[in-house]
This record gives C-alpha cells, sequence and structure tokens, in this order.
C-alpha cells in the first residue's frame, strides 16, 4: 500500500550562490494495507520532506531533485499526483491546513473536492466531528480553537476523505500535554480504521502506536524495526538527537544564593485587552535576581501575558510593574530590552532578517550595544551557527532557527531572561541546547521567568507560581507547589 | 503564520442570511452611487445608514470602530493634503502659492466621507458574508471555483498580513528596536519590518499551496456544494429593494 525504494531527494538551490540541500537518501519501506510505521528523528532529519515526497507534493510544489521509487495506494507518485483522497497528509504545523471559516466547512471542504453527492456530506461531516470529539464546536471559526483542537480538525477534514494511505507529519508537534494526550486519543481513532499510517516523530508515546520504527537522521535512515526495540535503546534515540532524558539534564540549580534585591516587583497588576477580556486580576510578585521562576498553568491562565509586562510589551491596565526598582511604565520597550531578554512562544515565526548574522545583529545594533561584532561572533559559535551566518534564517531546519532565536536573545546578554514555552516542539538535541545554555546563564547570576507546561523542567527552577484565571493560585518550592496543583491546572 | 482571521463577524441575522449574489449587487451599486452622486450629503446619509444597517444586523460597534481606526491615516491624510490641491471659494489662509479655502475644505470632507462610505459599503459584504458563501456566489455567477477562492482567501490574507506585522514588529521591539523621529524616519525605520511581513506572507502563500493540493484543489473530479446558495422571495425582494433605491440616488444626482 506505500512503499519507498532508495528514495532521494534534494530541495533545489534557494538562491544564487546557495547550495542545494540533501534531505533524504536511500530510504526504502513498505507497509501493507492497514499497517502503522514511525519514523523517528530529531528536527531537521527530513520527516516532514518525507511526507511531502509520499504525498507527491515534492518536487511538484517545492521544486528540487527525486529519485528512487515511491508507490501509495496503487500509485506510481513520482509519475502520476495520486487523485484527491487517495492519500491524506495532517501537516506539522496544522494551522496552516485550515483555511476556512467554521469546523465543519473545513470537513465538508475535501468532501466536495471528492465529489462526494451534498446530500450525504453533512452525515459525513458529522460522523467525522463527532468521531473526533469536535461536534460541539462545529459552528466555530477554526483559529479559535486550541492547539490540539487545530491538530484533530485537520486530521478530521483528511480522515473524513477516507484516504487509503495517511502521512501524518509530527502529530504531537508544538502542544502542550492536554494537547498531546487530545491529539494521541484521536490518533487511536485513526488506527482503528484500519488506514495505513505514516507517522513521523521524536515522540516516544507517538512511536508507540506503531508496531515498527524507522530512525531518520541528516544523511539516511535505518531499516523498520520493532519499536519497542527502539524506545529501549535509550543511547541511540539521544545520539540522534531525538531524545533527552531529564535524568541526563544539566544541574539548573543556583550557584549562590539569590539577592535580595528584586529584579521584577509586580504590584496588583490587571491586565485587559482591547477586546474586553480580562486577562490578569491583581497578580502582585517580587522576583529576586538570580532567582530561577517557573510559571505554571493551563491554557488561557494569563501566563503569556503577565509574561509580557516585564518586558513593556503589555502595559498594565492597573498596579505598577517595577525592572530593577523603576517603574516599567516610564520606560519604553526599547529601554526594558536592555534588562529583560524575551523568548516568544514559536520564536521561530519572528525570523526577519535577510541573513543568520543580521538576525543577531539587530538587538544588538539596536540597543547600541559595545562590541557589537565581538558579541555576535561570540553567540553564532556558542550555538554552532558561524557557518551558516550568511545564510537565510528561513532555509534553515526548524531546529536551526530556534538555535538562531537563542542566539540573538545570547548576543543581548541581559540579566533577567523570561522564556514563553520554549520547551514547545524541541526534539532532544534542541533540548540539550537549550538547558545547557540555561544551566551557564544560571551561573553567571541571571534571573530566569520560564513559562512552561514541562513539570519537569519547573521542578528545577527555584521557585513555581501556578495561575489560574488570571490570578495567583500558588506560590513557593516545587516540593511545596507541584504535588499541590492537580495536572488540568498545569 | 496561519490564514487565521477573517473579516467575517459570525452572527445571525437578517443580512447575514441575505444570499451573498444580493449583497454583491447592492455593494456594486452602492459604489457606483458613491461615485456618480458626489454630494456631500447623499454620501453622510449612505455612510450613516451602512452603520444603521450593520448595528441593526448584530455587527458590534467595535467592528466599526476597527474599520474606523484603520482608515483613520488615509482620511488623516485626505483632511490635510487635499485642501491645498483644491482651492476655491472664500480664502481663509494664503502661504504663497498654497492656499486654504472654503471649497477646499468642502472638497477634502467630501472626499473623506466617500472614502469611508466605499470602506462601509465593501464592509457591509464582508462583515456578514462568510468565505463559503461569497466563494459560490463568485462560482454563481459564473467564475471558476479557484478563481473565487484565491479571491475570498486574498480577502483574508490582509488581516493574517496584519497580524504578521504585529508579529514582527513584537519581535524586534523585544529586541531594542523602536521607531522614532519625524514620519519620514519613521516611515524608513518601518523598512526591516515591511521586508519580513513580505517573506512572512510568501511563506504562508507556499504553505497554503500545499495544504491546498494536498486536499484535492486540483483533482480532475468536478466539485459538489454542500449547502449550495438559493435566492428565496425575500433576497429576490431584497434585491429589488436595492435597486430601486439607487434608482432613487441616481435620479436625485441627476435632479441635483
Amino acid at each position: 500500500m506505500l512503499t519507498a525504494e532508495h528514495l532521494c531527494f534534494a530541495y533545489p538551490s534557494p538562491g544564487p550562490g546557495l547550495p542545494t540541500t540533501e534531505a533524504l537518501q536511500d530510504i526504502s519501506f513498505h507497509l501493507e494495507a492497514g499497517e502503522t510505521l514511525a519514523v523517528m528523528g530529531a528536527s531537521g532529519s527530513g520527516k516532514s520532506t518525507l511526507c511531502y515526497t509520499l504525498a507527491g507534493l515534492a518536487p511538484r510544489y517545492t521544486g528540487g531533485h527525486i529519485s528512487g521509487v515511491v508507490r501509495a495506494a496503487g500509485y506510481d507518485v513520482l509519475a502520476e499526483m495520486p487523485p484527491t483522497g487517495a492519500v491524506g497528509i495532517l501537516f506539522q504545523d496544522a494551522a496552516t491546513q485550515l483555511f476556512n471559516s467554521t469546523v465543519e466547512d473545513e470537513v465538508a471542504w475535501g468532501l466536495e473536492a471528492l465529489g462526494t453527492p451534498p446530500q450525504r456530506i453533512g452525515s459525513l461531516v458529522e460522523e467525522a466531528l463527532t468521531r473526533f470529539g469536535l461536534l460541539e464546536a462545529r459552528a466555530r471559526p477554526p483559529w479559535m480553537l486550541s492547539g490540539g483542537q487545530q491538530k484533530r480538525l485537520a486530521l478530521a477534514a483528511v480522515w473524513a476523505m477516507r484516504p487509503r494511505v495517511l502521512l501524518l507529519d509530527e502529530p504531537l508537534g508544538g502542544l502542550d500535554p492536554q494537547g498531546r494526550a487530545e491529539v494521541l486519543a484521536a490518533l487511536a481513532v485513526v488506527q482503528h480504521s484500519g488506514t495505513t499510517t505514516l507517522l513521523t516523530t521524536f515522540r516516544p508515546e507517538a512511536a508507540m502506536l506503531a508496531p515498527a520504527t524507522l530512525i531518520l537522521t541528516e544523511g539516511g535512515a535505518t531499516s523498520p524495526i520493532s519499536t519497542s526495540a527502539v524506545l529501549q535503546d535509550e543511547t541511540r534515540l539521544v545520539e540522534a538527537g531525538i531524545l533527552y532524558p531529564p535524568r541526563r539534564w544539566p544541574s539548573l540549580a543556583a550557584q549562590g544564593a539569590s539577592s535580595a534585591q528584586p529584579a521584577l516587583t509586580l504590584q496588583d497588576v490587571h491586565f485587559a485587552y482591547t477586546d474586553g477580556y480580562a486577562a490578569l486580576h491583581g497578580v502582585s510578585l517580587e522576583i529576586p535576581q538570580g532567582q530561577f521562576v517557573a510559571i505554571i498553568g493551563p491554557n488561557g491562565a494569563g501566563k503569556s501575558t503577565l509574561l509580557r509586562h516585564f518586558n513593556g510589551l503589555l502595559r498594565p491596565t492597573r498596579g505598577t510593574v517595577r525592572v530593577f526598582g523603576k517603574d516599567a511604565a516610564a520606560r519604553t520597550t526599547g529601554e526594558l530590552a536592555r534588562d529583560v531578554g524575551f523568548l516568544f512562544q514559536r520564536p521561530e515565526q519572528q525570523l526577519f532578517a535577510a541573513t543568520v548574522y543580521d538576525e543577531v545583529m539587530f538587538g544588538v545594533r539596536a540597543l547600541r550595544l559595545e562590541d557589537a561584532a565581538g558579541r555576535v561572533e561570540r553567540a553564532l559559535a556558542r550555538f554552532e551557527l558561524s557557518a551558516f551566518a550568511q545564510l537565510p534564517p528561513s532555509i534553515l531546519s526548524y531546529g536551526m532557527q530556534r538555535a538562531v532565536t537563542l542566539a540573538a536573545l545570547a548576543a543581548l546578554d541581559t540579566p533577567v531572561l523570561a522564556l514563553d514555552e520554549p520547551e514547545v516542539g524541541l526534539d532532544g538535541r534542541e533540548w540539550a541546547r537549550l538547558l545547557t545554555w540555561l544551566a551557564e546563564r544560571r551561573a553567571a547570576g541571571v534571573t530566569l521567568v520560564l513559562v512552561t507546561h514541562e513539570m519537569d523542567l519547573a521542578a528545577r527552577a527555584d521557585r513555581v507560581v501556578a495561575l489560574a484565571d488570571g490570578r495567583v493560585v500558588a506560590d513557593g518550592t516545587p516540593e511545596a507547589v507541584l504535588p499541590s496543583i492537580p495536572g488540568a491546572l498545569r | 503564520m496561519s490564514v487565521a482571521l477573517d473579516f467575517y463577524v459570525q452572527r445571525d441575522s437578517w443580512l447575514h442570511r441575505l444570499d451573498p449574489r444580493v449583497k454583491l449587487w447592492g455593494m456594486l451599486l452602492g459604489l457606483i452611487a458613491v461615485f456618480v452622486v458626489p454630494h456631500l450629503e447623499v454620501q453622510i446619509a449612505l455612510l450613516i445608514g451602512l452603520h444603521a444597517l450593520l448595528l441593526c444586523n448584530r455587527v458590534p460597534w467595535a467592528v466599526l470602530g476597527r474599520l474606523w481606526r484603520q482608515m483613520a491615516l488615509l482620511i488623516a491624510l485626505i483632511l490635510i493634503l487635499q485642501p491645498f490641491f483644491a482651492p476655491s471659494g472664500e480664502v481663509f489662509v494664503a502661504l504663497g502659492p498654497l492656499r486654504l479655502t472654503s471649497g477646499g475644505f468642502l472638497e477634502a470632507a467630501r472626499l473623506a466621507t466617500r472614502a469611508m462610505a466605499i470602506a462601509f459599503t465593501v464592509g457591509a459584504l464582508l462583515f456578514t458574508t462568510d468565505q463559503r458563501a461569497l466563494v459560490q456566489a463568485f462560482v454563481r455567477l459564473g467564475l471558476p471555483y479557484s478563481w473565487g477562492l484565491t479571491f475570498s482567501l486574498t480577502l483574508r490574507f490582509l488581516p493574517a498580513i496584519q497580524q504578521l506585522f504585529v508579529t514582527v514588529r513584537e519581535a524586534q521591539a523585544a529586541r531594542g528596536w523602536v521607531a522614532e523621529g519625524n514620519l519620514f524616519r519613521r516611515l524608513h525605520e518601518y523598512l526591516p519590518v515591511l521586508v519580513a511581513v513580505i517573506i512572512g506572507t510568501l511563506r504562508m502563500s507556499d504553505r497554503l499551496t500545499l495544504a491546498l493540493a494536498a486536499r484535492g484543489m486540483v483533482g480532475s473530479t468536478p466539485r459538489t456544494v454542500w449547502r449550495d446558495l438559493r435566492m428565496r422571495p425575500g433576497d429576490w425582494g431584497a434585491g429589488i429593494g436595492i435597486t430601486l433605491a439607487f434608482g432613487v440616488l441616481l435620479w436625485f444626482g441627476i435632479m441635483q
């Protein structure tokens, strides 16, 4: 039902003088009807490209050079695009796949493309939405859904077309624990429907859905072997950059006691967005210099809103924010950037410069920091990006783009770092890179404030602040706070 | 970034339920009326009427206010610059060849009102018509499906691009960038933001192409339509009413 033989693919050069990218090299596997195969690989190992080639999208819509044999649902994919509905694909970033105005229109769109009789579409839409737990959201716009719901909707839209082959690219990628649990339940629905499925992932819980796993590395692939054997070989997964188990993490403990001087002080901070939604209700916090604080809470608790007050991207509707004792209201975001380095959620979406060097230099130049070139070169070297300095960030792999965002932050060398869910979507190699850098920053006495859903990370903080409905509901050491917070509030 | 925003305001109202072909017809006649009946009173009346229509059909003030804010720069430029380009009537101030006159101010007010009337005429369609209905309206008017979808997605790209602009500007502000100085210097400093937004838009467009191709945009099977459009008596009545109102406006314009 799905076969790849000696499959090789290279993306075209993104511009004059820039190299082509060998994304896939000599990949072979065969799946009978109804079988499931997991493909594990670190970011940049070619997982998405493999899905694109198997679906017939690459090189047709991407350009590039392909060789080997690909057969899917009985079609020679290199010779002809499989007909609508024969091969379904769930993209890594599900939101890009959703372009209709309502949830039910999203599911109906593919059925209309298949030429399904209109009188049958309603019942098929309803069945798909019921199976994936979205019936109550049928009239909502897709962009109003949570990350997990968006993935489930994209899955429902593809599944409703009853593809014979289903390609799932990182179905758990970019999701918080709640979203991952939702999508795992949805994947069980797909499995029971008997569809031939290939799923790419770096998460063991997703790989466990398949009896066999193929490991993709930059430059090659293993043959499919038993998933349980793959998952037992932790060393191999760590070396491939897929996993970074918490017991291997570097120590994030403080090198000395944190200062009594406050780095960040919030007094009775309230905040409401322009549409009237009140996100914070009287938050008061004092974070001493050098402390490592983890902010936890469910989606919509106000975590990101709170963090954005530290560097002035948001200003309180009521109350005060002080950074190193100075009222933030009297300082521009540009001035606050000297004190507070900020990492956004999905930071790779915020790369804008023409080259990696310019991207890292941007903040250094904007803040007129001394030794600009030295700072940039050290940051590039620190994140092993020196060789890519003159390339556009947009052509780099997801993992390298993440490294660029960290290098841009590192070059500013701020005394406070505020990071918004930095763990989302990270493979093992990126986890290692992030944690090693955070450990260095801690040793340098930097104040760390992290919004996170990763409880292993929160457990290593000096202090955990739990938010719910825009209020602080717990504040103390991880040992005191984490056992008292139920899973749903994390 | 995804195509994740929309002009459409989801409500249940008479205008929302009105056949989109009638709304397209109304928009066309409204735009013609704005140009062929260029009287300030008529355009103010049209603008007030459109506000009343949208508010009665449960489009909130906040949405109308957002459109005013989005048009604010253009309106300000018209009100500031236009009086100098169309001097006539009583002269208030003269600085060399530049003259501020009563006729100039009137012309600026007329142009600004016309710009707002155009924005709200188009807004009345987009705020109350979802993507499916809009695409289907184009298809039933004879356009190929791909054209209708492209047009509709293009409209939806506009707010998505605006969101992208905010995202990039925030990323740059967080790294210490602040646009400062006079208007021209600020515009110049916004250049990197605009470049980043263009690149981001192209990437968004690439991903959308893949998504559409993967779900059968270019398939050989003819598309079917779930919940196809159907003209009801109320839709015909509204169409006739709009046409008659246009006729009255035209007559008023000719008589004036």
